[in-house]
């Protein structure tokens, strides 16, 4: 035990200076307690490094090509590419960092975010319409694919994955407006991608009806 | 697709609602109750009187969802693991990134830690689950001196133990309602304590232990009560840590106020309301005496049956509100963290006495002392009993312990012997 003869009080631990007004202290019982009372706990270094070089890069690479494209003028504005690029890289990134434990959430939120990726692109390159007739039913189908296949693998528990699946089958039922409104060139992929969600949907309802109104009852409780 | 058993869930209660909006790196809204015996922990042992205490403790299984409109609970299998401290006190549990179960018992040497996410029960409630986990470690380690000792006043049933008191005793009476209406205006801005961050965000924590009796002549000395004597003393001590330019303002602490003793509840959640007790150096005088003889006053018209219903009216029908309620859950954080933050503004400091810890009078013998501390956004004073031994911790989130230093100098100074236990 040691002793602060300002503070007037004994203080416990291997403390050389009195916590309160920082004089050394004198020990007063050497017998008991040399002993730290809390762990020494070493600082948490969170250097980040990785992620500092690659946002360095990321952003080095765009003055660049824009610096490339002033001193070598083209009329296509491909630096456009670079930063879009860039952007949906690290928005998909984002995704996985922020949802990162749960697959089946990640799943869905690249499902929602990688269309609206995905028709940016093709609306600022000419709309070809390869984001509706392709990439969006392709899309959705490998979603609920992936979902199941990756649940059953890793043995999920049906509620961690019922809600992103019912989620991901309701995504691709969307198709069905492409063919309605008429916007879409080819129609195959958007009809099977309707077809095989419906399909899936049903089954869910079907075979864990009650779960899923359980599941939504929880999360939907106001 | 395997068919599988329904999960069980529950709502949170009133306060729990607060603080998942109002979790960050820099206050997780954890805290912590420690129980330091004579000798080591043994950690197996710990670990069996851990696995015990879990089957009378079903909310402890609970993990924290979020739904579209609210957070929930919701039950888990996860088996909690004792493990020897490595991280800083209070560290967060909650992170949204994982589901993992909302507390952690840790041990150090001596010492046994219980570190809660403030969404799963209060100190009170916490209490329940030490003396229980205490009593199972002590009664496995020394199985025949304890062979007939039973643990008292734990007698509530489960569905007891799970029971949302807010809303069980909520009586929306008209006559709240205008109360709560005139009260609004007469709200004025604190004095708020402000110091250099600690590195890393970690709590600056120091603890005073001394003999219960000693503090509480002293109080009697001014025909007070420990709790009213102990918040004076820490009145003051911010007082003369005050910078000059400040002194026209009042300081104000928040007490958080165990409603369990006002309404009957045997509630292992969140059950409790809080109480203002300010004062205002710049128009009182600045002795111990006439700040206690305030302080008694304002716990006094507090802790009326009314103000607490009404304290308890006004919790509740905020998350009564049909269109409060509808609101989507991020925008519902949103404004209850724009809540607290206005809130914040009309406190300085928050003082909270838990109480008297009772264990059998046997363990007297192993059990050196209990303390509790928690996460903080300002300092903020905290105490428990055993025994003879009263633990006085103050939590800071700053470097600077001139409040601290005031407060144990004022006590020692008063004949009162403290030892002072800190992690700085």
């Amino acid at each position: 035990m040691k002793y602060c003869s300002t503070c007037k009080v004994s203080i416990r631990g291997t403390k050389e200076r009195c916590v309160l007004c920082g004089n050394t202290v004198t020990t007063i019982d050497s017998k008991s307690e040399a002993e730290e009372i809390f762990p020494a706990v070493p600082p948490y270094y969170k250097s980040n490094m990785a992620m500092r070089i690659m946002i360095f890069i990321s952003l080095s690479a765009i003055v660049i090509s824009y610096t490339i494209r002033m001193l070598f003028p083209t009329t296509l504005n491909w630096p456009i590419f670079v930063l879009f690029g860039v952007g949906s890289a690290w928005l998909s990134l984002a995704i996985i960092i922020q949802k990162g434990k749960s697959i089946p959430k990640v799943i869905l939120w690249q499902v929602t975010f990688i269309p609206l990726l995905a028709v940016f692109w093709d609306w600022q390159t000419g709309w070809r319409g390869w984001s509706l007739d392709y990439l969006i039913p392709i899309l959705y189908l490998a979603a609920e694919v992936v979902m199941y296949v990756t649940a059953k693998i890793t043995k999920l528990s049906v509620r961690d994955y019922i809600s992103y699946a019912l989620l991901a089958g309701i995504f691709g039922i969307i198709p069905i407006l492409f063919i309605l409104f008429e916007w879409v060139k080819t129609p195959y992929p958007s009809i099977t991608c309707a077809a095989v969600s419906l399909i899936f949907l049903m089954a869910i309802f079907i075979f864990q009806g009650s779960y899923i109104k359980s599941e939504l009852k929880k999360r939907m409780h106001i | 697709m395997r068919h599988q058993e329904e999960v069980k869930w529950s709502r949170l209660d009133n306060y729990s609602k607060v603080f998942p909006a109002t979790w960050s790196p820099k206050d997780p809204k954890v805290f912590r109750l420690s129980c330091e015996l004579f000798e080591a922990v043994e950690e197996d042992v710990l670990q069996r009187a851990l696995d015990i205490t879990m089957e009378n403790f079903p909310l402890y299984r609970y993990v924290l969802r979020r739904g579209l409109f609210w957070y929930y609970l919701e039950s888990s299998d996860i088996v909690p693991k004792v493990e020897q401290e490595s991280q800083p006190v209070c560290a967060p549990i909650y992170t949204g990134l994982r589901t993992n179960l909302l507390f952690r018992v840790s041990y150090y040497k001596c010492r046994v830690n219980l570190e809660m996410f403030h969404v799963l029960s209060d100190g009170a409630g916490a209490i329940r689950f030490m003396r229980a986990l205490v009593f199972n470690y002590l009664t496995l380690l020394y199985r025949e001196r304890f062979a007939d000792i039973a643990l008292s006043g734990d007698t509530s049933s489960i569905s007891e133990q799970m029971d949302d008191s807010y809303n069980r005793h909520y009586i929306g009476k008209k006559a709240f309602r205008e109360m709560a209406r005139n009260e609004k205006a007469q709200r004025v801005k604190a004095y708020k304590i402000r110091g250099t961050r600690t590195d890393e965000y970690r709590l600056s924590l120091i603890e005073g232990s001394m003999p219960v009796k000693a503090v509480i002549d002293e109080a009697h000395k001014y025909n007070a009560t420990l709790t009213v004597y102990i918040t004076s003393v820490y009145l003051y001590s911010i007082y003369k840590t005050m910078p000059g330019r400040n002194r026209n303002q009042p300081i104000v602490l928040t007490v958080p106020v165990n409603l369990r003793q006002f309404f009957e509840s045997q509630t292992a959640r969140n059950f409790f309301s809080t109480i203002h007790i300010g004062y205002n150096f710049a128009k009182n005088p600045d002795d111990l005496e006439h700040i206690i003889r305030s302080v008694a006053d304002d716990f006094q018209n507090s802790l009326k049956a009314e103000k607490l219903n009404l304290q308890l009216y006004k919790a509740v029908s905020v998350e009564r509100n049909p269109f409060a309620r509808l609101l989507p859950l991020p925008v519902k954080d949103f404004f209850i963290r724009a809540a607290v933050k206005s809130y914040d503004r009309h406190t300085t400091s928050n003082i909270s006495n838990i109480g008297k810890i009772e264990l059998p009078p046997e363990f007297g013998d192993y059990i050196r002392e209990f303390s509790i501390c928690t996460s903080v956004r300002k300092p903020q004073l905290t105490m428990c009993s055993y025994n003879d031994r009263l633990v006085v911790s103050i939590s800071s989130p700053f470097k600077e312990t001139d409040i601290q230093r005031t407060f144990f100098q004022t006590l020692s100074k008063a004949g009162i012997e403290i030892e002072i236990t800190s992690n700085l």
